[in-house]
Formats: C-alpha cells, sequence, structure tokens
C-alpha cells in the first residue's frame, strides 16, 4: 500500500512542469553564481575554487532556504490534493491503509521535493563547464569535483531539511486543511533560523545557536569558519561534529511531529460545524414572464462588457490562493528590507523616497513578474478549464475586448500591489518621522518604470499563450522570454534595448537632477514597448482559439475570414504607428547616438593596443600652464569648452610630434600653431601633430583646444550622466583630449588578453629602488603634466552656479548667463572638477580658508556636522602634517548617478547619495560621515601636496595616509578607545574580504597595486596599530618630514621607498619588526583567547587568569600561508561589562609561545576578556579573541 | 417565425471520424428535438450551429445570417448551453448571470437585475444567489446554465443535453421554462431521453453516425410504426437465438425478464403480441437497422 502512494505520488508529480520549472530556477541561480561574478550567493569566493565544496555546499544550504517554497508547494499537493479534487470521500472509503496513504504521500513528496534542489548540482556542473570554455572566468577558477561534496551534501542539509519542513507543512496541511496555514508553519521554521542567528553573534551561545538553527546553515558556517582556502577547496561537509548532531535532533524532532500528525490522521470526515444560514427569505416581486429587453450592440456594449469581464477577471486573481500567498511573501520581503533600514557603514540614510522605490524594486519585482507570467497563463485557460468556454464563446462579444480585460486586469493587480507596496513604504517614511514624502515621485516612477513593463508584458504572455495554445508550455515560453532572451541577447553581443522586452534606458530619480538624462529615451521606448504590447493583444485577440480547438494555421484562416475589416484596419494603423516610433527611436539610439557593443569595444581595445602601444613612452612635452573657458548649457545638456595651455618640453630631446587621444562626442578642434595633421584616425580617436619646428628642451608653445559636447536627441542608455540639467559635473580628463597612448584602454583580464593572442599586463611597474623614467610620471596626472597653475572662466545659466578650481576673482552677469572667474592659489596637479547646479552655499571661515559646501536645498540636515569635519581636519593635519596652501575647501554635492566622494585640489565632489542623507540625528560623535570628509581633506596634503610615483605602492602614499590621517581625527575626537574599534573593522573587513577575492595577487603594501582592499583597508589597519605601537607622534613626524621633502616638488616623484626612508628613524629597534612584516610583507594573527577564569584572592581582589593562544601567518605571493613562530608585543585587557565599552585593564605583552597562560590582579569582577582588545592586528577571525570571564571551579 | 435552415452539412474530424455526413434540415419555430445514441453527431451539430467549430462543407442560415460567414451576427440571437458546463469558482451565481447579460447586450444595470432575478426564480436558485457558485451540486450548475442560454432574447435556443443530473422536478420546471420561450424561436434540444422529445417536441430529428436518419413530426414517426410493432417477454437464454430470427428494435428488462420488441410488417406469431408503438420504437428502430441487440 505505501508503495503504490509513494509511487503513485511520484508518477503525478514527475507529470507536473512544477519540479522541472523548480530544478531549473535553481540550476540557472547556481549557473549564474558559478559562472559569473556578477551573481553572488552567499559568501566571498575570490581565492576559493569557484566550484569548490564549500561554495557548493554554501549554495545548497542558501538555496534551500528557497527550497521552502518548493517543499511546500509538494507537500501541500501531497496533503490536500484528493481533498481539492473532492476525490477524498471516493478514496477513504476503498479499503486502504492508513499508514501506507499517509506515509505514501509523504516520502514520495518527500524524494519529489528534493529533486529540484538537485538543480543547484546542475547549476554548478554546467557552470564550471560552460565558463571556462567561453572564456567568462579563467580556467584556474575551477577545481575538481568531489562525489562526496554531492552525496553528503545531499544526506546532510537536501534530505533532512527537506523533511523537517515537509514534516511541519503536511502535518498543518492535513489538520487544517488548508495551504495558506501550511505556509505560516513553514515560516515558522524560519523564525527558528533566524533566532538562531541571533544565539549565534555572541560567540559564547554559538554552540546552541548552531544546534538550534532549523537548516544547519549557521551550524555550518561555524564548522568552517577556520578553513582556509585550500581547505574550503577539498574538504566536503561530513557527518561529524555539531553538524551531525544538528541534523539528529532535527530528524527527531520531526519525526515527533509526523508521529504525531499520523496519530490525528483520521479518514472520517469530521463533523463540520454547520453554520446557521443567515439567509432571510427575503421579499421579492414575483416575475411570471420573461422580462423582454431589448439586447443592444452599440460601442457601449462593448465597454460594458470590457468592464465585466475585467471584473470576473480581476476578482478571481485577487481571490486566488496563489495570488495570496505571492502577495505575502513579497510583503514579508518587503517589510524585512524596509526593517532592516538603509544602513551605509553603520549609520542609517532618511527613507528618502527614492530609496522606499529602490527597496519596493528589490524585493517585490520578481514576485510581481511570477504573478503576471503564473496568471496569463490563468487567465487565458482559466473558461476552458472551468468548462465555461463554450457558453462565453457563443456569446456575442469581440475577443479583443475579452482579452483586453484579462490584460488589463493582470496590469492592474501588478499596479495595485505596487501601489500597495508604496502605500506600506510611505507607512514606513511616517512612522521614522519622515514627512518629505514625494507622491510624485513615486507616482512618476510608477509610470515611468512600473506600468510600461507590465502592460507590455501582460500583452506579450497572453499573446505567447494564445499563440502556444498549451498552458505549461506557455509558462515556459514566458519564462524564456523573460529570463533567458536578454542571456541570448547578451551573447548575441546585441545590446540595443529595442530588442529586449520593457527595456529602454534607466531612469534614477536623484534630489538633484530628477530623474534625469534617460526621461526623454524612457518615455520613447515606453511609447515603442507600449505599442508593441498593443499589437501583441491585438494579434492574440485574432487569433483567440474560440469554440474547439484548432490548430494555429486553421486560426489563422479563421481570422482572416470572420475578422472585420475594421479590426484589420486598426491593427494595421497600430503597425504602422509602431513602426514610425520604432524608426524615430532607431534613428535617436542608433544613427545619432551611436554605441559600441562589449564586443566591439573589446576588438577596439586590442585593434587600438596592437596598433598605438609602440606609441607609448615616445617623448611628449607635459602641461605647464592653462587657461579653461567652460560654457555649461544646462537645459539643451550641451558643454562648450577652450582650453587655452602652454606645452613645454621637460625632456632632454627635441620633441617634433604630438600625439592625441581624444573622444569624438566631445568634437575637438585644435589650434596647434606652427603644425600639421599627420595622423587622424576617427576609430581609435588618435591624432598625431607634427611641428613644423621641433620642441627644443626647455621651449614651450601655446596651444587651444576647443571641445563641444551637443547633446542630440537620446540613447540607448541613459545618457551622459555628468552634464545633466542640474548637477553637471566633469573633470578636465573628460573635456580635454589627452596626451600620448591611453594606456587605460588595453585590455586587462588575463584569460581575455589570452583570447587576443596578447601577453598578460603588468598591473603596474614594479617598484624600483632608484628609478628615473618610471617615477617622471604620477597616477593622477599620468604624466601630462605637474604642479601647475590653473585658471578658469566658466558660465552657466542663470538659475546655476558653476564651480572650478581655487579662488573667486570675479562673478558677472551677461545675458541671461551667470560668469565666474576662478584661479588657484597655488600650483597644483592638473587635476579638476567643474559642477554647476542650483546650489545652496554654506560658509565658514577657518584662519583665513574658507570652507563652503554646495548643496542642494533639500538636503540641509548634515550640512553644520560636515562643516565641523573640515574645520576638524584642517585643524589636525595642518598641526601634524604642515600647512594648507588654498585658500577656500570646497565639499561640493553631485546626483547620485555615482556614490563617491573624490578629492580634487580644493574641492571635494560628494555623492548626495550618502552624506547628505544620512541620518545623523542621534550621532553624538564622531560617525563615517565626518571620516569621508576628514579621508578626501586628507587628500589634499596626501595626493594633491605629495602623489606617488606611478608604480607599485604609489597609493600608499595618498589612500593608506588618507584613511590613516581620517582615522586619526577620529581619534582625537573621543578619548574612548573602544569607539575606535567600530571604525577600524570595517577597514580589517574590507581587507580580509577584499584578499579573499583577490584574482592576481596579493601584495605587501608597500607594493601595492592599487588593490583598494590592501591601500584603503590594510594601510588604514597598519598604519593605526603602528601608531599605536611606537606613538602618534612618531608616524605623524615620519609623514610630515616625507612631505616636506617632496611636497609640490617636480618630478621624480617619491616612491613608498622613500617613505620607508623617512619612518626608518622613528621606529625603535625593537619595533623594526613591525616594519617589515606588516609593509614589506603579508602577515596575519590568529589570536584566541581559549578560556578566561577568576578566582576571589584572600585580600578582596581578583585574579583573572587567561589561557591564550597566538599565531602568526605569512602568506606568500602566491597566496601559501604559513604559520610562523610568534615572538610578538600583543594587548591583553580585561572589560568591565558585557558590552565590551569600559576597557578597565590593558596591558601589553610578549608572546613567545603558541599558548600562554596570564594572571592578572585585580579590584573587581571583569565582565570579559580579550587578547587584543581594541582590535589593532589584522586577525583573521577576531570574534574569538574575547570570551566572557567565568568563576573558576 | 424564424427558419434555420442547413444545407449539406459536412465535418470530419482530423482522426477520421465523420461526425456530420451531408446534413440538411429545415426548423422552424418551436421545439425541436434532437436524438441520437453517443457518437451520432448531435454535439457536433450543435456546437457548429453555435459557431463554436468550423463545418468543412454546407451552409447554415438563420433567417438571413450567414453562419459561418457571420458568426458574430448569429451570436447576438443564439442561447445555447453546452454538453458540459462548468462555472468560474469564486463567482456567486447572481454575478456569473449579470455577466452573461453583458455579454448579451443588456447593457442596463437595472434591466439586468430584473433579468437575473427572474431567471434566478425561475431556475429555483433565487436563495443561493449569494453563494459561489462553485460550491453547487451538479443540478444546480445545470439550473445556472439553463438561466444563461434563456437571456438576451434569443431567436435560436440550443440546448445540449440539457436535462442531464436533474431531479424529476427540476426538469419539469425546465422543460416548462423552455415551452414558455420555445413557441416564438427556434429550441434546438438534444437528448438521449426519448420521452422528452414527446412531452416538449413538435418536431424531431433523429441522428445516427453523422447522417439524419429521421425528421419530422413525432407522431408522424409513431404512425408509421402503427401495427408494426410487437412485444414479448422471453428468457434471457432464448435473446441470442431471438436476435438471429426477428428485427429486434429493442429488449429492457420487465421483471427481471427480457422484453423485446420487434419490428415486423405482420403478426410474427410465437407468442407475440402487437403493441401500439412509442417514439422509443421509432427511436429504437431508426438507429438500430443492422438488428443488432441494444
Amino acid at each position: 500500500m505505501f508503495k503504490i502512494f509513494f509511487s503513485s505520488e511520484l508518477k503525478y508529480t514527475l507529470k507536473q512542469p512544477m519540479v522541472y520549472i523548480f530544478m531549473f530556477l535553481m540550476a540557472l541561480m547556481t549557473f549564474g553564481a558559478t559562472a559569473s561574478d556578477s551573481v553572488q550567493i552567499g559568501g566571498s569566493v575570490g581565492n576559493i575554487l569557484k566550484n569548490s565544496p564549500f561554495v557548493i555546499t554554501t549554495f545548497v544550504t542558501i538555496l534551500l532556504l528557497f527550497g521552502l517554497l518548493i517543499a511546500a508547494a509538494f507537500f501541500n499537493n501531497a496533503a490536500l490534493r484528493d481533498y481539492n479534487n473532492n476525490f477524498n470521500e471516493i478514496l477513504f472509503s476503498t479499503p486502504l491503509s492508513k499508514s501506507g496513504y499517509f506515509f505514501g504521500r509523504f516520502f514520495g513528496a518527500l524524494i519529489l521535493s528534493t529533486i529540484p534542489i538537485l538543480g543547484v548540482f546542475i547549476g554548478v556542473i554546467l557552470g564550471s563547464w560552460v565558463a571556462p570554455l567561453a572564456g567568462w572566468e579563467d580556467a584556474e577558477r575551477f577545481g575538481p569535483f568531489y562525489l562526496e561534496t554531492f552525496v553528503n551534501n545531499y544526506f546532510l542539509f537536501i534530505l533532512p531539511n527537506m523533511f523537517i519542513a515537509g514534516t511541519i507543512i503536511y502535518s498543518m496541511a492535513i489538520a487544517f486543511r488548508s495551504t495558506v496555514i501550511s505556509f505560516v508553519g513553514a515560516m515558522g521554521l524560519i523564525v527558528v533560523y533566524l533566532v538562531s542567528g541571533s544565539f549565534m553573534s555572541d560567540i559564547d551561545n554559538e554552540t546552541i545557536g548552531a544546534l538550534l538553527d532549523t537548516f544547519g546553515i549557521r551550524t555550518y558556517s561555524l564548522e568552517t569558519k577556520y578553513y582556509t582556502p585550500i581547505e574550503k577547496n577539498t574538504l566536503s561537509p561530513s557527518f561529524m561534529g555539531l553538524l551531525l548532531w544538528n541534523r539528529l535532533l532535527w530528524i527527531v524532532i520531526g519525526s515527533g511531529i509526523l508521529a504525531a500528525s499520523y496519530m490525528r490522521f483520521s479518514f472520517l470526515e469530521k463533523n463540520k460545524k454547520v453554520k446557521e444560514s443567515k439567509d432571510k427569505k427575503e421579499e421579492r416581486v414575483e416575475v411570471s414572464t420573461m422580462p423582454k429587453f431589448a439586447p443592444s450592440f452599440a460601442s457601449n456594449t462593448n465597454w460594458a462588457q470590457f468592464k465585466s469581464f475585467f471584473y470576473t477577471n480581476f476578482t478571481s486573481i485577487r481571490k486566488s490562493v496563489t495570488f495570496k500567498i505571492l502577495f505575502v511573501f513579497s510583503a514579508i520581503l518587503l517589510v524585512t528590507r524596509l526593517w532592516n533600514g538603509f544602513s551605509y557603514f553603520g549609520l542609517q540614510s532618511y527613507p528618502l523616497t527614492y530609496e522606499i522605490i529602490g527597496a519596493i524594486d528589490g524585493s517585490t519585482t520578481l514576485f510581481i513578474i511570477i504573478i503576471l507570467v503564473f496568471f496569463s497563463g490563468e487567465l487565458i485557460w482559466r473558461d476552458r478549464e472551468q468548462k465555461i468556454n463554450e457558453v462565453i464563446d457563443a456569446s456575442p462579444h469581440s475577443s479583443i475586448i475579452s482579452l483586453s480585460a484579462k490584460a488589463l486586469s493582470l496590469v492592474t493587480i501588478a499596479s495595485l500591489l505596487n501601489w500597495f507596496f508604496i502605500f506600506c513604504g510611505i507607512i514606513y517614511q511616517l512612522a521614522n518621522g519622515y514627512t518629505r514624502i514625494e507622491l510624485d515621485v513615486y507616482l512618476i516612477d510608477f509610470f515611468m518604470t512600473k506600468f510600461p513593463i507590465y502592460f507590455v508584458w501582460s500583452g506579450v504572455m497572453i499573446m505567447i499563450q494564445v499563440l502556444i495554445n498549451n498552458k505549461y508550455v506557455g509558462y515556459f515560453a514566458s519564462i524564456f522570454v523573460i529570463f533567458f532572451w536578454s542571456i541570448v541577447l547578451l551573447m548575441s553581443d546585441i545590446s540595443s534595448n529595442m530588442l529586449e522586452i520593457g527595456a529602454g534606458p534607466s531612469v534614477r530619480y536623484s534630489d538633484i537632477s530628477g530623474f534625469g538624462p534617460g526621461v526623454e529615451g524612457a518615455i520613447w521606448f515606453n511609447t515603442y514597448w507600449g505599442l508593441f504590447g498593443l499589437i501583441c493583444l491585438a494579434i492574440a485577440g485574432g487569433l483567440w482559439n474560440r469554440g474547439s480547438s484548432s490548430s494555429l494555421k486553421e486560426r489563422i484562416a479563421i481570422m482572416n475570414k470572420q475578422v472585420p475589416k475594421a479590426f484589420k484596419m486598426g491593427i494595421s494603423a497600430l503597425v504602422v504607428v509602431w513602426l514610425g516610433v520604432a524608426g524615430f527611436v532607431y534613428y535617436n539610439t542608433q544613427v545619432l547616438n551611436e554605441y559600441m557593443s562589449s564586443d566591439e569595444r573589446e576588438q577596439l581595445s586590442v585593434d587600438y593596443e596592437k596598433k598605438f602601444k609602440k606609441y607609448e613612452g615616445v617623448d611628449l612635452p607635459k602641461i605647464t600652464d592653462i587657461k579653461y573657458y567652460i560654457d555649461i548649457f544646462p537645459k539643451q545638456r550641451d558643454v562648450h569648452v577652450k582650453a587655452l595651455m602652454t606645452l613645454t618640453n621637460e625632456t632632454d630631446n627635441p620633441i617634433d610630434s604630438i600625439h592625441y587621444n581624444y573622444t569624438k562626442t566631445w568634437n575637438p578642434e585644435f589650434n596647434i600653431p606652427n603644425s600639421e595633421l599627420v595622423f587622424d584616425d576617427e576609430y581609435f580617436e588618435y591624432r598625431i601633430y607634427k611641428l613644423r619646428k621641433a620642441l627644443q628642451p626647455g621651449e614651450s608653445i601655446d596651444i587651444e583646444i576647443q571641445t563641444k559636447y551637443i547633446t542630440e536627441g537620446f540613447q540607448n542608455g541613459t545618457g551622459n550622466t555628468s552634464v545633466v540639467e542640474n548637477g553637471t559635473f566633469f573633470n578636465n580628463m573628460s573635456i580635454l583630449p589627452t596626451l600620448g597612448y591611453n594606456a587605460g584602454v588595453e585590455l586587462s583580464d588575463k584569460t581575455t588578453r589570452k583570447k587576443y593572442d596578447l601577453a598578460p599586463k603588468k598591473r603596474m611597474p614594479e617598484l624600483e629602488v632608484n628609478c628615473s623614467k618610471n617615477c617622471m610620471s604620477n597616477y593622477l596626472s599620468n604624466g601630462h603634466s605637474d604642479y601647475i597653475n590653473a585658471e578658469t572662466v566658466i558660465s552657466t545659466s542663470s538659475d546655476q552656479l558653476a564651480v572650478a578650481p581655487g579662488s573667486l576673482l570675479k562673478e558677472w552677469k551677461e545675458g541671461d548667463r551667470n560668469y565666474y572667474h576662478y584661479k588657484v592659489d597655488h600650483i597644483s596637479q592638473d587635476f579638476y572638477s567643474f559642477i554647476s547646479a542650483r546650489f545652496e552655499v554654506a560658509t565658514r571661515e577657518w584662519n583665513g580658508v574658507d570652507i563652503e559646501v554646495y548643496y542642494d536645498k533639500k538636503h540641509e540636515v548634515n550640512i553644520d556636522m560636515m562643516l565641523d569635519a573640515v574645520e576638524r581636519s584642517l585643524t589636525y593635519y595642518s598641526e601634524n602634517f604642515g600647512p594648507y596652501y588654498h585658500k577656500q575647501c570646497r565639499v561640493i554635492e553631485f546626483p547620485r548617478y555615482s556614490t563617491f566622494a573624490q578629492a580634487f585640489p580644493g574641492t571635494m565632489p560628494y555623492s548626495e547619495s550618502f552624506g547628505f542623507v544620512t541620518n545623523l540625528e542621534d550621532e553624538s560623535d564622531n560617525n563615517v560621515i565626518d571620516a569621508v570628509i576628514a579621508h578626501e581633506m586628507a587628500h589634499q596634503w596626501w595626493a594633491h601636496q605629495v602623489v606617488g610615483a606611478d608604480m607599485q605602492g604609489g597609493t600608499m602614499m595618498s589612500e593608506s595616509f588618507s584613511e590613516y590621517s581620517s582615522l586619526m581625527t577620529m581619534k582625537n575626537m573621543t578619548d574612548d578607545p573602544m569607539k575606535m574599534r567600530d571604525f577600524i573593522k570595517y577597514d580589517h573587513d574590507r581587507y580580509l574580504r577584499g584578499r579573499g577575492q583577490e584574482r592576481i595577487k596579493e601584495q605587501p603594501l608597500y607594493k601595492v597595486e592599487n588593490q583598494q582592499y590592501i591601500h584603503y583597508g590594510k594601510g588604514s589597519v597598519i598604519l593605526y596599530a603602528l601608531q599605536d605601537y611606537i606613538g602618534e607622534d612618531s608616524v605623524n613626524k615620519a609623514m610630515r618630514t616625507f612631505l616636506d621633502e617632496f611636497k609640490y616638488r617636480k618630478p621624480p616623484y617619491p616612491t613608498s621607498l622613500d617613505f620607508m626612508r623617512h619612518l626608518d628613524p622613528v621606529v625603535p629597534d625593537s619595533m623594526k619588526y613591525l616594519v617589515d612584516e606588516w609593509f614589506k610583507e603579508i602577515t596575519l594573527y590568529d589570536n584566541r583567547l581559549k578560556e578566561a577564569k577568576y578566582t576571589e584572592l584572600p585580600n578582596g581582589k581578583y585574579e583573572v587568569t587567561l589561557q591564550l593562544e597566538t599565531t602568526k601567518i605569512k602568506a606568500d605571493s602566491l597566496g601559501k600561508e604559513t604559520k610562523v613562530a610568534m615572538n610578538d608585543w600583543v594587548d591583553i585587557g580585561l572589560f568591565a561589562d558585557a558590552d565590551e565599552k569600559d576597557l578597565m585593564y590593558q596591558k601589553r605583552v610578549k608572546f613567545n609561545q603558541p599558548q600562554m597562560e596570564f594572571k592578572i590582579i585585580v579590584d573587581s569582577i571583569p565582565a570579559k576578556a580579550g587578547i587584543d582588545p581594541r582590535h589593532i592586528l589584522i586577525d583573521r577571525v577576531y570574534k574569538d579573541n574575547i570570551k566572557t570571564v567565568k568563576q573558576a571551579e | 417565425m424564424s427558419i434555420l435552415k442547413i444545407e449539406n452539412l459536412s465535418k470530419t474530424y482530423p482522426n477520421g471520424v465523420k461526425a456530420l455526413d451531408n446534413v440538411s434540415i429545415e426548423i422552424t419555430n418551436g421545439m425541436f428535438g434532437l436524438l441520437g445514441p453517443n457518437g451520432a453527431g448531435k454535439s457536433s451539430l450543435m456546437r457548429t450551429l453555435a459557431t463554436l467549430q468550423e463545418a468543412d462543407s454546407g451552409s447554415a442560415f438563420l433567417d438571413d445570417i450567414n453562419i459561418f460567414q457571420e458568426p458574430e451576427e448569429l451570436r447576438k440571437v443564439l442561447g445555447y448551453l453546452p454538453q458540459e458546463f462548468g462555472v468560474y469558482p469564486r463567482i456567486t451565481a447572481e454575478q456569473l448571470l449579470d455577466h452573461m447579460c453583458v455579454l448579451k447586450g443588456i447593457t442596463k444595470k437595472s434591466e439586468r437585475k430584473e433579468m437575473v432575478t427572474y431567471l434566478l426564480d425561475k431556475v429555483n436558485l433565487y436563495d443561493k444567489r449569494n453563494k459561489s457558485v462553485k460550491g453547487f451540486s451538479g443540478g444546480m450548475k445545470q439550473r445556472v446554465g439553463i438561466a444563461q442560454a434563456l437571456i438576451g432574447n434569443p431567436k435560436l435556443i440550443i440546448v445540449d443535453e440539457p436535462t442531464a443530473g436533474l431531479d424529476p422536478g427540476e426538469r419539469n420546471r425546465f422543460y416548462n421554462l423552455l415551452a414558455d420561450v420555445g413557441q416564438e424561436v427556434i429550441v434546438i434540444l438534444s437528448t438521449h431521453i426519448v420521452d422528452d422529445v414527446r412531452e416538449l417536441c413538435t418536431n424531431m430529428a433523429i441522428m445516427n453516425l453523422g447522417n439524419l436518419v429521421f425528421q419530422g413530426a413525432p407522431q408522424t414517426a409513431i404512425d408509421e410504426l402503427k401495427g408494426k410493432v410487437y412485444q414479448k417477454i422471453i428468457s434471457r437464454g432464448e435473446l441470442e437465438e431471438y436476435g438471429k430470427n426477428f428485427p429486434i428494435i429493442s429488449n429492457k428488462m420487465v421483471g427481471g425478464q427480457p422484453l423485446i420488441h420487434v419490428f415486423s410488417e405482420s403478426n410474427p406469431g410465437s407468442g407475440f403480441e402487437q403493441v401500439a408503438p412509442n417514439l422509443e420504437d421509432v427511436f429504437f428502430s431508426k438507429i438500430n437497422t443492422q438488428n443488432v441487440i441494444v
């Protein structure tokens, strides 16, 4: 009996598409995650092979969370199918065995629900096979598969998790005969999982947490916490330790639930409580003869029919359980998303309308698409499935009316959902006390980015269902079109949005520049797709299978015969209009504004390198003086530039030709006296001018270059986001042609280069001890210029304010335009930004320097704090490093098309999306906004007063120094050493995560190759630790003397070795090893507190005994890690409180054994103890450094 | 007075089954019964007339509406109840009928309300009007189906086995309703309950294997058989032998023993007695031409 139900369960469900769809989705996700870096599922990958047992197990455990949905589907089906089909009475009156039925169904569903998860394996295997072949990933990033990985994952995670979820879902479904309730049961499992997470966050409880985790996810991550990359690459999860116990525990619990449910289960119908009928017998007028109403078939009939169809369709979606579940799920996701807020390094952004919109998109889009796909099929097939199709089909309505009503009800349900989510978002905004609710932004965003998508998808999917004439094949086709079509386009190297259904330029709302430059294009693309959706509907209407089913061919014949002329004319007219729009869009996006596909761009890079590499290193003059004339036309989004510059030959040889790289879209015009254009390649945008008389060493010429950026029509993509109606922001590199060969164009990826027979590219020139030529250029201006004077006359429209570097000499109006004349007060690197917007300006004076913040009037809330931060930085840096040479210090807000802050001489453009909109109301002291400002301010010294040569280690002197300086301003604001730990932890994290994802090789700090995780993360941590070991003054002194030597000096530019030279004298001999290990090697620590106990001493004091374990690890350039003997000074400390806020005792002790014991005598009982309590060393796992102190037995 | 004129209608399904074989017929106002065994082509004919299926050849006109060329026009004057009638879940009877009223061109809300009330009352579902149709029994659903077929002043009502699943009381109620409207319009009623046709229809046709094997008034058919039908109660064992020797029209069990009717121009003797023919005899004699025991 068991066998019968078991196998019939399998057979029944395997015939349904659900198993395959789920399996397919699982495979798709892991395929994406394996084959590309853009899809990420859980945890880092990096150094670890992309198909390592660890990664596969992570995929399995994470995706099993989604697997709950699968379990819910299958177990519900097994439990409720007979009831839903009213078959229960027939079935249960047959002599079947209760256990056979109950367990047969259960285990059938159990096996079934594990099948889709196998898609995870399929995806990984396919991904590992395809990615190297297709050249998406290096073959080296994949290793061998281990059978054990698959088997153990199945029996450790897949089967047990499905069993546990299954027992609850199945039992609840049977007990309550309700799908929804059993879903809620599944939700309960997630709650337990979340609770286990809160246990895990405290290292003392992590064992309990790991046992409690319903799904074993956290158990596994605890078990693998100390795994090295090699272990992660080779070891499969095993039936041992906590993981085994966790699995056994939950299987026992699941079995208990199942047993209880079995005892309760009975074939007998429960006595339903019959609800007393509330229907009153109503009085009504008897009508004895049939009322005769003349039917009318005018246009208002169509309208009435449309409404009635709409109503019945809409109701059927709204009342469907599937809809309700999808709705609840997306709502839960949204609420969780909102609950977490919009955090940035521990701070919350205000709940701006665009943030809410982003949250809604992120958490609900997928569900809305699922709803559209699912219900397009439901609505099309509903009449047939309910067997009412013949009656409806034989009634006098036109098919297009009923199909339009279906489409509209799909669009409406999606729209209503979206509006409901918006409503939730508004409630959230209000609940957070945020009242700048931009209903217009919600509304416009809806009509620009949601409604057209819903509309075109509804039309397309209805057409698919009608044409294909099979619900499930139709679903498959719909899913294909949604998810795969874009992959097909990608692989065919087609990036035109005209071929990707519903696509168009993205519009992103910014408080400064509204919906931005993509609006016009988006409107045209929306029109294009809207018409396309209508045509799809019309086609569907014509080919709608009315009456008995017939083949597509027959239906086309019927359409030709029956469809009225007017309708055909209508369709033709529609097609003509659509073609017109398509032509216009094509003209704008392909003719007026050409773009390159990614393959073309790649080929261009290759050809450029092959053709022009020979010019790399030709002698070129440098810009030694420059004057910019810039006219910005915000309304037209045009920019006119004229630059007068002096070029000087600073080489030792005569120069007779000048090479330029230019950008066609900026239409450059060169005016180089006594020269001749001898080479011009428009495709590669490369020009060579030959000077009639060679420029002798030391000689100069004055030249003029004009460029014009003219916005025409709209583009396939968003368009140029740096020239916008409000908030234009560009730098001097982008507006003027650049001198010489541009190595930045070259491809960098090793595999791609190999494909084109190009040798691997060195990321940077190697660090040289006595460098000559390589030190003549820095990485900011790439050798085009050194420290020079610059002057700008910039104009913009009368409502805007334009900012260029330097002091404002003069300001005037001419016509309806504002003019500004700026001049830098001190020679600087030729690295400038120009900005124009409707700005408010906040100013403050500090020792003769004007601190200015230029901001949008909606963003005034944090301005004072920003001014404070600038002032604090100026104070600390000028005291410790040397004077500030500009007369002003500007923080300038720019639109959120990019999220960064950047330092130009005297100016710091700062994106609106953080800082300006971050909620600092509850932040009494230092915070990351201060930190960012302090960092950019520090660049005024580190990058703009001294900048490293363009070679390994170059960015240490700008980025590491700035990040360190920023930390020091923080440190000087607070007396509390524990506050700093909160800041440094981000830098620690940045480094440790970054090195896990390094693709070439990790360099020691002094040879950093512009690797952000090293120069920001490791650099700041090391310098911070160094000042803790040798003193703040010593480190600052080294930096200062280094700065003094190279400040604003002509090349050669300094290297990291120059700094090491200045560092050496300030480091005592006992600490010299730190410099080697931290700067010149890759050194990590693995410190651990094993046990902390206290005993009360007779004198009333307490003796705390700490058992400590320390390891020092050195990584070689290939990333291989070796443990080395420890002979280092490390802090130990005691905390008075459990929150680790009050460090009551601290001592630096020498560790020369791997295991050491220390005894400390204190006056009161400490709550916690730790090694390296302030987290200044780079520790692979810091969590285990601190433990609760327990009383000794 | 409407006339439905069907000429040379043929339809062969892709699997080779000849559903309609050159059917020609003329039907005028009143109830028209369509009798025939399962698979005779009744439903094919009715669906073709209801514009739900294309014919291979032939024509059909309702007055001057060419059904195949102007299906839209026919649908405006058509009431149709198919053999299988389902309903939307999660919608009440009242909502469903209201929807059908709209589809049939009754655009005024008040008129629809009156119509729906009348129909629900006539099919005895007024009390249940706010209940979801999904919970209805088969008979109740069928009654909803009947109600919707009457909406909108149809000139042609096609009902395919409408009384299946109805209890006798409901059946009577339904026929009364149909007879009410059937005076002025064409009602085509397919059934295999022969008595229904006799009681209700002024004209009828019998179909078998896609062919019309009889058309005319029921009484005419019965009259044709007058004096030619004989019956006898035999034992079960004798059935096969009688089958060989006599043109048996029908056999049914009476008191546990087969009662056979045979067709014979003269008294076949051997204990047969002459009976007054009924429509059932007509039916069986028309379709049972191969003298197979049915």
